[in-house]
């Protein structure tokens, strides 16, 4: 199972990795969608925020996902990209 | 400048599988530069039934020379969106990187599909564009830098997929003979 990028959430997140991998295979793959490892992936995601926050990473993130990557009908994403960041780390 | 890259291959692989090694496929030993991968975002659309999932994949970069003056960390963030829907067995995963991109960005669309002529395997068209903003003549180098590693990446990332999904294989057909010991043996991965 691979790290998190936050060393101390490594744990939590390969429970939860564990946990979405059944579901995925034995219930989302057959029909069944409904949610089996919440709690976890809140927990888990209480500490990723944490280390996003201390790497700074998330504004860049933030900034990544106002692109939605998966428009309507469309194509054409090119018109905007003059709005998006010139960061220089 | 830009630069596109299109491919399609195909997993002599079922569908389902092919989208579940997906998530399991780090780490594999194709895949050493990636350090660490996390699920930002994950949830299932009440009406279509899709799963969409953000990730953020932290890789180790590998730069020429020539770039080091450029980058000084080589540590590359990418983000990972995708789209499951097993109603019409389609899965739409979109990569791009998040940091470096005015030396290069790369953005990789990859569509899974049940391939047409066999049912019992996956076709895989990947698209990608290839973006450098660099000035000082060193654009056309960057560029042509970043389409050869693309495609070692996109081979390196194909064997990975290929090495997960031979381990699905083998575990499902130890969980043919002997249930208990291939629970034990499956090691669910990113």
């Amino acid at each position: 199972m691979s790290s998190s990028i936050g060393e101390k959430c490594t744990q939590i997140k390969q429970e939860y990795d564990g946990c979405f991998n059944s579901w995925y295979s034995e219930k989302f793959l057959k029909g069944d969608a409904s949610p089996q490892c919440d709690d976890l992936f809140f927990k888990y995601k209480e500490c990723l925020l944490k280390t996003l926050e201390e790497k700074k990473l998330d504004t860049l993130l933030a900034d990544a996902r106002k692109d939605n990557p998966f428009p309507a009908s469309s194509s054409t994403s090119s018109a905007s990209s003059s709005s998006e960041p010139n960061k220089k780390n | 400048m830009v630069k596109f890259y299109q491919h399609t291959s195909s997993f002599e692989h079922a569908w389902d599988n092919v989208t579940y090694a997906f998530w399991l496929r780090y780490p594999n030993p194709f895949a050493s530069h990636v350090i660490g991968c996390d699920v930002i975002d994950r949830q299932v659309d009440p009406v279509s039934g899709v799963l969409r999932t953000t990730r953020l994949i932290l890789k180790q970069g590998v730069l020429p020379r020539w770039g080091r003056g450029l980058i000084k960390n080589t540590d590359a963030y990418i983000i990972e969106e995708s789209e499951v829907n097993p109603r019409t067995q389609t899965m739409v995963t979109r990569t791009k990187n998040l940091t470096h991109v005015r030396v290069m960005q790369v953005e990789e669309t990859q569509t899974f599909t049940v391939h047409p002529e066999n049912s019992k395997w996956t076709q895989v068209k990947t698209e990608a564009r290839i973006i450098s903003e660099l000035k000082w003549g060193l654009t056309g180098r960057v560029e042509a830098f970043g389409i050869n590693k693309f495609m070692d990446n996109s081979v390196r990332a194909r064997k990975g997929m290929a090495h997960i999904l031979e381990r699905l294989r083998q575990n499902a057909a130890l969980a043919a003979s002997a249930p208990a010991t291939a629970a034990a043996a499956a090691a669910p991965d990113c």
